[in-house]
């Protein structure tokens, strides 16, 4: 896959931005952000309209047979819009862990619902800040699951959810219907992600992989994942540097804009450059899409894209002042999202630690 | 295969052959005269081979390629260590702008002959001790002298002018107008009467750099590079030459996998540095920032390739290879603890965590100061305002010194 992107490509960006930028209302986000479990519908249903849900998934299930570029360019422009619903990653992840898994049935099953939108995906692999326990505390026996999983993105609405477990101390990856579990969703600083905790009670699940494949399965999927999360943080990024840069050149200090002084011009430029670093290596990474190297290439995104997001979030509201930190301005929907999508797909502790053992040869 | 991979394939075979006796462990103790005679033996073996003035136009004597075929050449020579040092600046700039301005072109055909052959360096003399980012501050003056001129003044931190033979330089000519517009450029012979070259000793114990001094200097007005008073003009397009040069993510320091194996060699609480976090975490965090500065490059390089603009991104190269750099080293020789106290002024920077700690700041300040290199970003690609300028629009001999 080049890393240059073709016109088909272009498109979807721009026509992703376009639509998002007509769709996305400040005031809807910010009201969301009191509300618990309540899921972005505008949002979501534009999602679902535009064919996003599908891009990514293979024609002969309903989809439109692209991949993780295009994907990304899309989560591009929803970064840039802080659009809530977390379903394009999360749903992403559950079409690549069966895709990968090889399991027609499965695929036969649920690819199709979800390219049409008709169901949305969670993917419960995390307890606390270990992304991948050895020892999940959800176990899997006799085909029912049971054990909880805190916090799991997307999972207050969601209708499905890929789930890291045990089974008889090997790693198991499972398929569950939520309509039966218990959740309880979490009051946030982030509410529009839909974080809930899931309770299993011998849930009956359908099974997606088992022991070393289903390690190296959930490997894979979580780095598709933070692929796609890391072009949303690049967007998030982007956006804050141009709104940054607006700022600067408008508002007056001591007689002049206040972008005239070096601490703020060069501060911007700052961002501009942690922006361009991790869009660099976020294009890459969507090209090495199946190679090898991409485990390296996703981390990269990774790394750059959360310290670019945290970074830029940090710095556009010191430029702003005091106006920067008012409800109404809405700056902290940035902020708030910087930190729920560095978390998201495992944090900077996660990866660090990840692309070293990779480049050392060690196992991850 | 594509024309440029054979291209760079016969590079590569080229300098295969060159290494055994050029490369960089061939010239391991050398000293810095013993490097630059081999430097231009290696040059007029670059030359005879095709690989010299690669972007050049067959008129003056290059070989009509791409910018992107001179960039895959320099890539390739930059892993041998070759001793090119002594020509970069020669070839990157002085030479081009004279190919471009001097009217005399059988003067011009012999002069790039003689410089890609590596028999004749050329030198640039902008900076000077009033004033390096500020270019149009400069205070070296030239008069009208019969149908010529007449050079007074001094340049600073001008690389290698102890081994050149000509040089370009920009002048004033008009101190009654705004600074900017009262420069004049020429080209000046470095051998004659008038001219003193004196090297400068710098903070890592090598003197590449040089103050140069003029005395009645006398200059033919055919010297002249340009318009009178459009010296200014002539500067910005010698700095603008340059775009397509190759980069290096590791800031021309150390490669991350020599910090990586340092880490594995050495222990810290009596565990192996690498399972240590802060470490860890260095390495992640450089290769993150480098693997971008590579794509950004490898971008570039495929939009070229289809004959398209690259973006202003590849900018940020500099500033942020080199600062990365910087702080890699101190954290390498943090690892090594007493045992990083030994210390080789003239051992290769690429290799070396302490030549390269110790050099780093040259590579902040040269060719654009990360300060300026900001500036740029803020001013020219995100159209932030420029910093309050005091002396604009003052004629220069009014402004307060």
């Amino acid at each position: 896959m080049s890393m240059l992107y073709d016109e088909g490509q272009q498109a979807i960006a721009t026509e992703s931005r376009r639509v998002l930028d007509a769709r996305m209302a400040k005031e809807r986000l910010l009201a969301l952000l009191d509300q618990v479990g309540v899921i972005d519908r505008p949002f979501w249903d534009t999602a679902v309209e535009q064919g996003w849900t599908a891009l990514a998934i293979p024609e002969a299930f309903g989809g439109l047979g692209l991949g993780l570029v295009e994907l990304g360019l899309v989560a591009q422009a929803a970064g840039a819009a802080t659009s809530g619903a977390p379903f394009l990653t999360s749903g992403y992840g559950l079409s690549s862990a069966l895709i990968g898994s090889g399991n027609a049935a499965l695929q036969q099953a649920w690819l199709p619902r979800l390219a049409s939108g008709e169901v949305t995906a969670a993917v419960a692999f995390a307890e606390g800040n270990t992304v991948l326990p050895a020892q999940p505390a959800v176990t899997l026996s006799g085909g029912k699951l049971n054990g909880g999983k805190p916090a799991v993105v997307g999972a207050a609405s969601a209708d499905v959810a890929l789930v890291w477990a045990s089974a008889g101390g090997q790693p198991v990856l499972a398929l569950a219907e939520l309509a039966g579990v218990e959740r309880r969703a979490v009051s946030s600083y982030d509410n529009t992600r839909l974080h809930a905790d899931l309770t299993f009670r011998d849930t009956p699940v359908q099974v997606v992989a088992e022991g070393a494949a289903a390690h190296a399965l959930a490997l894979d999927v979580l780095a598709r994942m933070a692929v796609v999360t890391a072009h949303e943080q690049v967007g998030g990024a982007e956006a804050l540097l141009h709104i940054a840069r607006d700022y600067a050149v408008t508002r007056k200090a001591f007689g002049q804009p206040i972008g005239a002084f070096q601490s703020i011009k060069h501060r911007i430029a700052e961002m501009y450059g942690l922006v361009e670093i991790a869009r660099a290596n976020c294009i890459h990474a969507a090209a090495s899409e199946g190679q090898p190297g991409f485990l390296i290439a996703a981390a990269d995104a990774r790394i750059s894209a959360t310290e670019a997001y945290d970074t830029n979030a940090r710095d556009c509201m010191q430029i702003h002042g005091g106006i920067g930190v008012t409800w109404e301005l809405g700056l902290h929907l940035h902020m708030r999202r910087a930190r729920s999508l560095a978390a998201e797909q495992g944090s900077l502790l996660f990866w660090e630690d990840l692309l070293v053992n990779q480049l050392t040869g060690e196992a991850a | 295969m594509s024309e440029i991979e054979t291209f760079r394939q016969n590079a590569r075979a080229f300098l295969e052959k060159m290494a055994p006796k050029y490369g960089r462990d061939a010239r391991a103790g050398n000293t810095v005269e013993q490097d630059l005679a081999l430097g231009r033996e290696y040059m007029a073996a670059r030359y005879d081979a095709g690989f010299g003035g690669i972007n050049w136009s067959p008129e003056v004597g290059g070989q009509g390629l791409s910018n992107m075929h001179k960039i895959a050449f320099d890539a390739e020579e930059m892993q041998f260590g070759m001793p090119v040092q002594f020509f970069g600046i020669s070839l990157g700039m002085p030479v081009p702008i004279l190919i471009h301005y001097c009217q005399d072109k059988a003067f011009v055909k012999e002069r790039v002959r003689k410089a890609l052959r590596g028999e004749e360096i050329w030198c640039q003399m902008f900076s000077e001790p009033s004033g390096g980012s500020d270019l149009a501050a400069l205070r070296t003056r030239v008069e009208p002298d019969g149908n010529g001129w007449k050079m007074n003044g001094q340049k600073i931190w001008t690389s290698w002018a102890q081994y050149c033979d000509y040089g370009v330089i920009v002048t004033r000519s008009d101190p009654t107008v705004e600074k900017h517009k009262g420069l004049t450029y020429f080209w000046i012979d470095m051998k004659s009467p008038g001219v003193e070259v004196r090297p400068i000793k710098l903070a890592g114990g090598d003197s590449h750099v040089n103050e140069v001094f003029f005395d009645d200097v006398r200059l033919e007005d055919e010297q002249r590079l340009g318009a009178v008073g459009g010296g200014f003009g002539v500067a910005l397009h010698t700095l603008m030459i340059e775009r397509y040069i190759a980069t290096d993510s590791a800031g021309f320091g150390p490669h991350l996998d020599e910090f990586v194996k340092l880490a594995q060699e050495v222990e810290i609480n009596g565990k192996p540095a690498i399972e240590d976090g802060r470490i860890r975490s260095a390495i992640a965090r450089n290769h993150a920032m480098r693997a971008g500065l590579d794509s950004i490059t490898k971008r570039a390089f495929l939009m070229m390739q289809a004959g398209m603009q690259p973006g202003p991104e590849g900018s940020l190269q500099k500033l942020v290879a080199v600062r990365s750099r910087q702080k890699l080293s101190e954290l390498a020789m943090d690892l090594k603890g007493n045992e990083g106290f030994a210390f080789d002024p003239h051992a290769f920077v690429k290799t070396d965590w302490g030549t390269s700690w110790l050099n780093a700041p040259t590579g902040r300040i040269a060719g654009g100061s990360d300060e300026v290199l900001l500036n740029t970003i803020a001013e020219k690609v995100l159209g932030l305002p420029q910093d309050h300028r005091p002396d604009k629009g003052v004629p220069f001999n009014q402004i307060p010194a």
